[in-house]
């Protein structure tokens, strides 16, 4: 068997990870980095009125075809979003283009774990479950450092003095991560680069502009679906925060939740005066998410959602009736969108929170 | 006499004007680009230089529109300005009560919402250009009439004609069925009017909270049937501020001058001899990846300036070396 799986941030660190302690890496395609060949791959077979994520994830299992995948692993749920036909929709689309590759589903609504776990023992068939898990364990212990890092790396970009210099080092970090084989040398090389962040030469400008970037999973992980966004903010002087992140998926969706832990309570609770109830996708998680930044003192909201994207349409219509008053960015994402356009706004949307901080009396902090 | 350069490079036209410290008009232009717009600005800062006052020297240059960058690269720009806040910040200063700026370009349109003098709200068109300046002049030259006379027949009209809005070719095609039916040009005309502010509030406007005092500038606020279909829609008089077209220059002319005077910094603005220089625009795909990115470059005496359009930084760092 060679499994494909689609490219979704830095998901293939752990999987590779996971395949290596195994011994099965003959048995994992890598699929590339996203490239505009895998977003013109995905348009061109997808439905017009697709969503990015579902234009993007095909185009990357097209490129695993191509790398020798006979296996594919996509996910599956039974939101309320277009997730849940991603994989029968897309496996149809193979099949007509002459790909006979096998689709194994991951169901992301209900029994993730067993879903995960199962996926990988279909990988290498003759290793005991004990092997299975603490290969696993081996592999998202590489995700929660990728995230440890990144946050670093997201509060460095805004104040770094030669901009870029944070995301080459990010860079190497994830190289690293990825070469790491054993559990100590994780967190030797998490050290040594949130170190290495932390000399990076900085402007003496304190308390940068700070922004909460919310919206779909899957646009707001990909830095390629959201055109480097959280970097360009970045080259701005903002500081980015964002909740979702890998490692935040698995350690509630996989673990606390069956716990009892929910995960996003507080968010929920926090958008009940305005939509009480699942909009399917991250809708809800949008609004209430807005609202938590808003508390936090954030000075902004920058909202990703997919072309076409229900949920997210819905949350972007009930954000401005929420009681905070916190400037929202609302960027679509789709092929269409040119990054020009999208700096433009950038631009204009950070004016305009330092002309709020100004007016409210406090310091510019303009790093510009 | 300190005087400052605020250059806004648009799609369309190019706009150069000069500011004293008053924020006082002293020089300006407006031209097409003509898709040159190398040329333009050299030409433009001939013209400014001859308009100029004997003892005016420039103390700051900024740029703005979507040619921002490459004018900020020829001119020695001291500051490079997105042309939302540029449109705000003239507009706050010719109308410091405004609340709502609508801006409608030759091929983009804005509105800009304003509550106690900052900027809370904007919104611009991403994916359409059809209510936009250059569809204008598209459509006058269909109807055989020049894009200066296009107001006076819309301020003629009596029963306009109603136009579909949402698409340019749709427009035409309804345009020309209307002009089969026998429509007087001046219903046609205002017609077109009306569609185009139907499918500006539609677009670019929607869920903005569009409060009096209304402003509106960019090149198309010379067209009076477009007053008009604004000022019928809300029922109210939509202000348009003197040099309505040049309003982006001058805010980022504004900018500069605040900038320049807050961080006690000298100009670098490359200087009137820029105009006898050669540039070289030209443009690759780099193969390094599968990305493809087209990259573009400008260049003086075979030295390249700068670069735009990569994806990573590979060729940002070849220009340091």
């Amino acid at each position: 068997m060679k499994l494909g799986i689609p490219h979704f941030g830095n998901v293939y660190v752990p999987m590779k990870a996971i395949a290596q302690q195994l011994g099965i890496t003959d048995a994992l395609i890598i699929p590339p980095p996203m490239t505009q060949k895998t977003l013109n791959l995905g348009v061109k077979y997808s439905p017009y009125e697709a969503c990015l994520p579902y234009k993007l994830t095909l185009g990357s299992l097209i490129e695993t075809c191509e790398l020798g995948a006979n296996t594919l692993a996509q996910a599956r749920g039974s939101g309320i979003c277009r997730l849940g036909y991603y994989a029968k929709n897309q496996e149809q689309i193979l099949r007509d283009l002459g790909y006979s590759a096998k689709f194994l589903t991951i169901d992301v609504s209900h029994n993730k774990l067993i879903s995960i776990l199962r996926l990988i023992k279909n990988l290498a068939n003759d290793a005991s479950w004990y092997e299975i898990s603490s290969a696993f364990f081996f592999g998202i212990s590489k995700l929660f450092a990728l995230d440890k890092i990144e946050k670093v790396v997201q509060e460095i970009r805004a104040i770094e003095v030669e901009k870029g210099t944070a995301n080459k080092i990010y860079h190497e970090a994830i190289r690293n991560i990825d070469e790491a084989t054993k559990r100590k040398g994780i967190k030797d090389i998490t050290k040594e680069y949130i170190e290495k962040l932390n000399h990076i030469e900085k402007n003496n400008k304190d308390h940068p502009l700070k922004v909460g970037v919310v919206g779909e999973i899957y646009v707001v992980i990909e830095p390629f679906a959201n055109m480097d966004i959280e970097e360009e903010l970045g080259k701005l002087g903002v500081e980015v925060e964002r909740t979702m992140t890998l490692s935040r998926w698995v350690k509630y969706s996989l673990f606390l939740n069956y716990l009892g832990a929910d995960e996003w309570r507080k968010v929920h609770h926090l958008a009940k005066p305005y939509i009480d109830h699942d909009v399917g996708g991250d809708g809800w998680e949008s609004v209430g998410e807005k609202i938590l930044f808003a508390h936090k003192g954030f000075d902004g909201i920058v909202h990703l959602a997919p072309f076409t994207c229900m949920p997210e349409i819905v949350a972007q219509n009930v954000m401005p009736s929420t009681r905070e008053d916190i400037p929202v960015l609302a960027v679509t994402c789709d092929e269409q969108q040119g990054k020009q356009g999208l700096l433009t706004r950038l631009e204009a949307f950070v004016d305009l929170l330092e002309f709020r901080r100004r007016k409210n009396g406090r310091r510019i902090y303009n790093t510009r | 006499m300190k005087t400052y350069l605020g250059v806004d490079v648009g799609s369309v036209t190019t706009k150069l004007v000069l500011i004293n410290e008053n924020y006082d008009l002293v020089a300006s232009i407006y031209s097409r680009t003509q898709g040159n717009p190398v040329d333009m600005i050299k030409k433009g800062l001939q013209k400014i230089r001859n308009q100029m006052p004997q003892e005016a020297q420039i103390a700051g240059v900024a740029t703005t529109g979507s040619g921002r960058q490459l004018a900020g690269v020829m001119l020695g720009a001291d500051l490079v300005k997105n042309e939302i806040t540029a449109h705000a910040v003239a507009a706050m200063h010719y109308v410091p009560d405004v609340q709502t700026i609508f801006e409608i370009g030759g091929q983009d349109s804005k509105i800009i919402i304003v509550r106690d003098g900052i900027v809370v709200d904007f919104g611009m068109n991403s994916v359409c250009a059809a209510g936009t300046g250059s569809f204008l002049d598209h459509q006058a030259e269909r109807l055989n009439i020049r894009i200066e006379d296009f107001g006076s027949h819309a301020m003629r009209s009596q029963n306009p004609a109603r136009i579909a809005g949402r698409c340019t070719v749709f427009a035409e095609s309804d345009m020309i069925h209307k002009q089969q039916m026998g429509y007087p040009i001046d219903d046609i005309v205002y017609g077109l009017s009306q569609s185009l502010v139907r499918n500006y509030l539609n677009n670019v406007a929607l869920g903005k909270a569009i409060l009096p005092k209304m402003v509106f500038q960019g090149g198309v606020a010379f067209n009076q049937g477009i007053i008009r279909a604004f000022n019928e829609t809300f029922h109210t008089e939509v202000f348009v501020p003197p040099h309505n077209e040049l309003m982006g220059a001058i805010g980022a002319a504004m900018l500069v001058h605040e900038e320049m005077r807050d961080d006690h910094r000298k100009s670098s603005f490359a200087g009137f001899g820029i105009s006898n220089t050669e540039y070289k625009i030209s443009s690759f795909t780099c193969k390094a990846c599968p990305n493809l990115c087209e990259i573009s470059q400008i260049a003086m005496d075979g030295k390249v300036l700068a670069r735009w359009g990569a994806r990573c930084d590979m060729w940002d760092r070849i220009d340091k070396k």
